[in-house]
């Protein structure tokens, strides 16, 4: 992999899931950062839009979601977060959307997911792909520092309100979350915590204490309260496998997407894509995870490997 | 200070030179000695430079002794320094000077890490190539007796690579050394050894006397196939591969075929595997005769193992072994069919994925009327299979098949299959379909494709998937190089045009896509006249996605329209689009301005 800033040539590499060198990543998170420093809390997207819901490094993975959903630039894409950990190609997944954003700002959003966060990646594999991968932490920094600069939420043409997690008791309106600042590690608690950690419960009346130990778990009152005082159609979000690849809860008040099929390598479970229109009408692409003889890396040294 | 040649002309440059020279190995000498494992690493990865910078002289005498010295050092180290050693010829002077790199790759084929010595090996291979035969007498043999006879198993693994090299060169009394040390090699108490020796001997046998091979080196070959280790056994099948090359008929029976018949019921089943793996080129060195007669039964008892992955390997190679048999029809068909027809029952699903890989290749094997009666309702039974890398791999190869079996075999009997599969569940099995179709409508003519096939075409430009829609596309060059500009002009485009309306966007984007793959096709007029206008109007859509594409798409068509279309309605609409809010868009504008001008 040579060392040039090429966009373009970068670009290329990265859609090889070749590694690109520390100078290459520092710069694009040097480009990324000044598009996403003019991005307010709340992006506003127009639609025709695809949305993505958790990646966690499994890239091939995302290469077959783009064979489904469209090439990146052509095809709009939104993706809810969770780009990191767990996956053996954290680095390579999360470069190759963040280049992308860098060369079409307008047909990729990325907001924050509750794994783009520097605690959180050093449990869960993240860290540890970069130390293996580069023999030190300075990636693991420079990324970390990207995510801080990541939006919390997206909304689609006023209709459909996009998070990662889910709502928070402190967020009655969408113009509240202008008043974050996001710029920071994902808090214990506080609204931009609650955005990244909540889940949707069926069970739930309001408000009630979230196992995870961070956010909260909400219900069926303040789902329709929320899509009312906001004027929304759908809430859309992630953050929770769904072995279909989708999940409505509160008839149809609230979507949970989910993109990483077979999640961790092991749990079979399919992934989707939800695709909206330019009327706002939505709809899912199911998909499952790429076959054994698409995930095939080519440039890779082994040298350095073999005498570990 | 010794001085190179090069430098004696001026003197000035000499002395910035003798210092640069002094100032490289002195900084190689220091980095050298870093604890930094990395630093050290670096260094040694510039080698060459330095030796290029001293010039011959000095690396023979100072560098290369050297580099003897610094052989135990890490194994990442040591590894690249056998690797650059191969590359020394020219700095140490030329072929005349090579044997001068011997010593440090010498030390090093005594490495305890297999991928150090191995390296060397290579090395030492690479730079014996520069050796006379003067060289090699004088120096590389005796190199091989002292590792041949080393303490350790490493340094004598390391001498059984180097015979082949060695042989053709030396005087008849060396070679005869040389066979007797084989030999001992090949009866050495370590297995590893063993086997490195038994790897040479398939470089070996090609190039010692017919005499030699019948006395020395078949022996061993049959000796080293009964060796208690399967590491070494599994090397019998690449030995009789290359033996059998050198000898005729009889001795081929009586030598060869016990021990393939041995080595095809090893109780090993990783022998039996590669045996399966690589049996049919052993086949390509014989009569087909002795082929049918005496190597077949072997390959279908193979085919019939109780491990599947010799079932499987021996079953990939089912059509490179028919083919040897290719004159006997009748065997092909009474003998090698039933076992396919067993193997598509198969339990395991490995085998006829395995099967489905190279089925369609039997048909310019056995023609037509065979592959009519016995081969087709195979396939289709596999297909019906429900297993998807099965469907997979028989639609892929498909093309085999078509070009042998009679048009109405294909309407008839293929085609409602393949439409039928457009619905499988799986959308790359959709996808293959929707790839070959246009081969198949390419054999059965432009009549019957405007009948049957384009409107389903059409439809597939539209599928939900975006990989179907692009391969759909793609075909359509091929179809038009085939079918003609005129037809795609009148059969195709409007069509097409018809796309460009779609509510959509991904079938707009898809339909320009179509566009711009075909213009290159095209009469120009059309391009001007009809293709054109019908973009231009997308300026006005509300989607910044379409508006994009657009101007990627006229992009694409510059080179293929008019000047007056450039400037009267190309340049106007991407102004327009530079000017767009949507900052993609307005890049991609801009690209094709700059083109242009």
């Amino acid at each position: 992999m040579n060392n040039t800033n090429d966009i373009d040539v970068i670009l290329e590499q990265l859609f090889e899931c070749s590694l690109p060198t520390e100078s290459q990543i520092k710069y694009i998170c040097f480009r990324a950062r000044q598009i996403f420093i003019k991005e307010s809390n709340t992006i506003f997207v127009p639609a025709p839009v695809t949305i993505c819901g958790d990646v966690h490094g499994q890239f091939w993975d995302l290469k077959e979601l783009f064979e489904i959903g469209g090439k990146p630039g052509e095809t709009s894409y939104l993706f809810l977060g969770d780009f990191v950990d767990r996956g053996y190609y954290s680095i390579e997944t999360f470069l190759l959307l963040l280049t992308l954003k860098v060369k079409y700002p307008d047909k990729m959003t990325l907001i924050r997911g509750n794994h783009e966060s520097r605690q959180i990646t050093q449990v869960y594999g993240f860290y540890d792909e970069c130390m293996k991968k580069f023999g030190n932490s300075s990636v693991w920094r420079y990324c970390t520092e990207i995510f801080d600069y990541l939006s919390l939420s997206a909304i689609v043409e006023n209709q459909i309100f996009c998070v990662h997690g889910g709502l928070s008791p402190k967020i009655d309106q969408i113009n509240q979350i202008r008043l974050i600042d996001r710029k920071t590690e994902v808090p214990h608690e506080g609204a931009m915590c609650d955005m990244l950690w909540s889940d949707p419960d069926e069970t739930t009346k309001e408000w009630e204490i979230n196992p995870r130990g961070a956010g909260f778990n909400f219900g069926k009152l303040v789902v329709e309260k929320f899509n009312k005082i906001n004027s929304l159609k759908i809430i859309a979000r992630a953050h929770q496998l769904c072995q279909d690849g989708f999940q409505y809860s509160f008839d149809k008040k609230l979507v949970t997407v989910w993109s990483a099929p077979n999640y961790f390598y092991r749990c079979a479970n399919k992934a989707s894509v939800m695709i909206v229109n330019n009327e706002l009408d939505h709809s899912f692409k199911v998909f499952e995870a790429a076959p054994p003889e698409k995930r095939n890396v080519k440039h890779r040294k082994t040298t350095s490997i073999y005498f570990l | 200070m010794l001085w190179s040649n090069n430098d004696q002309n001026d003197n000035k440059r000499a002395e910035t030179k003798k210092t640069d020279k002094l100032y490289s190995i002195a900084v190689l000498l220091e980095e050298l000695k870093s604890e930094d494992l990395h630093i050290r690493l670096c260094s040694i990865q510039k080698i060459s430079v330095i030796a290029l910078a001293v010039g011959h002289v000095r690396t023979r005498t100072e560098l290369i002794p050297f580099l003897s010295e610094i052989t135990d050092e890490e194994d990442e180290i040591t590894l690249v320094l056998a690797e650059e050693l191969g590359k020394f010829v020219d700095f140490v002077g030329g072929n005349e000077y090579s044997h001068t790199i011997l010593p440090p790759l010498t030390k090093l084929a005594r490495a305890e890490e297999t991928v150090v010595r191995e390296k060397s090996v290579e090395s030492i291979k690479i730079i014996s190539k520069a050796m006379d035969k003067n060289q090699i007498q004088t120096y590389l043999f005796p190199v091989i007796k002292d590792l041949a006879n080393g303490k350790w198993f490493s340094s004598r693994s390391s001498a059984c690579g180097l015979f082949s090299i060695c042989y053709k060169s030396v005087d008849k009394s060396s070679k005869e050394e040389l066979l007797l040390l084989f030999r001992e090699l090949c009866n050495d108490k370590t297995p590893m050894v063993r086997r490195e020796a038994a790897k040479e001997l398939a470089e070996l046998a090609p190039i010692v006397e017919e005499e030699n091979l019948k006395k020395i080196i078949i022996p061993l070959l049959i000796q080293l196939s009964e060796d208690e280790q399967d590491s070494v056994r599994i090397l019998t099948i690449d030995n009789c591969i290359s033996v059998s090359k050198l000898i005729n008929k009889d001795e081929f029976i009586t030598y060869i075929i016990p021990t393939l018949q041995n080595c095809a019921a090893d109780r090993s089943w990783r022998v039996r595997h590669l045996v399966a793996n690589k049996f049919y080129q052993v086949s390509e060195s014989v009569d087909p005769e002795i082929v049918k007669e005496n190597l077949l039964e072997i390959f279908i008892d193979l085919l019939s193992d109780n491990e599947e992955e010799v079932r499987v390997s021996g079953t990939a190679r089912i059509s490179d072994f028919s083919k040897q048999i290719k004159e006997y029809q009748e065997t092909i068909s009474d003998v090698i069919f039933p076992i396919i027809e067993q193997l598509s029952q198969d339990s395991s699903k490995k085998v006829k994925v395995s099967l489905a890989s190279v089925i369609t290749l039997m048909a310019p094997i056995i023609g037509n009327q065979m592959s009519i009666e016995k081969l087709i309702p195979i396939c289709l039974d596999l297909l019906q299979q429900d297993i998807s890398e099965v469907k997979l791999s028989i639609i892929s190869k498909l093309e085999s098949l078509s070009k042998v079996v009679s048009e109405e075999i294909l309407i008839n009997t293929l085609l409602p299959v393949l439409i039928d599969l457009i619905k499988d569940p799986k959308w790359r099995v959709r996808c293959a379909v929707v790839d070959y179709i246009p081969k198949l409508g390419i054999q059965l003519g432009v009549d019957f494709f405007n009948e049957k096939i384009i409107e389903l075409y059409i439809t597939w430009l539209q599928d939900a998937i975006f990989k179907i829609r692009e391969t759909a596309a793609k075909n359509l060059i091929q179809l038009t190089k085939e079918f003609g500009s005129d037809w795609c002009t009148y059969n195709l485009l409007p069509h097409i045009f018809k796309l460009l309306k779609n509510p959509n966007y991904k079938i707009k984007q898809i339909a320009m896509y179509s566009l711009s793959l075909l213009a290159p096709e095209l009469e120009i007029d059309i391009i001007s006249d009809k293709m054109i206008p019908k973009l231009t109007v997308l300026q006005n859509n509300k989607t910044p996605n379409v508006k994009l594409y657009l101007a990627k798409c006229l992009h694409e068509l510059i080179p293929y329209t008019e000047e007056t279309n450039i400037q009267e309605e190309i340049i106007p609409c991407l102004t327009d689009l530079l000017n767009d809010d949507d900052q993609d868009v307005s890049t991609f504008a801009k690209i094709a301005l700059d083109e242009i001008n």
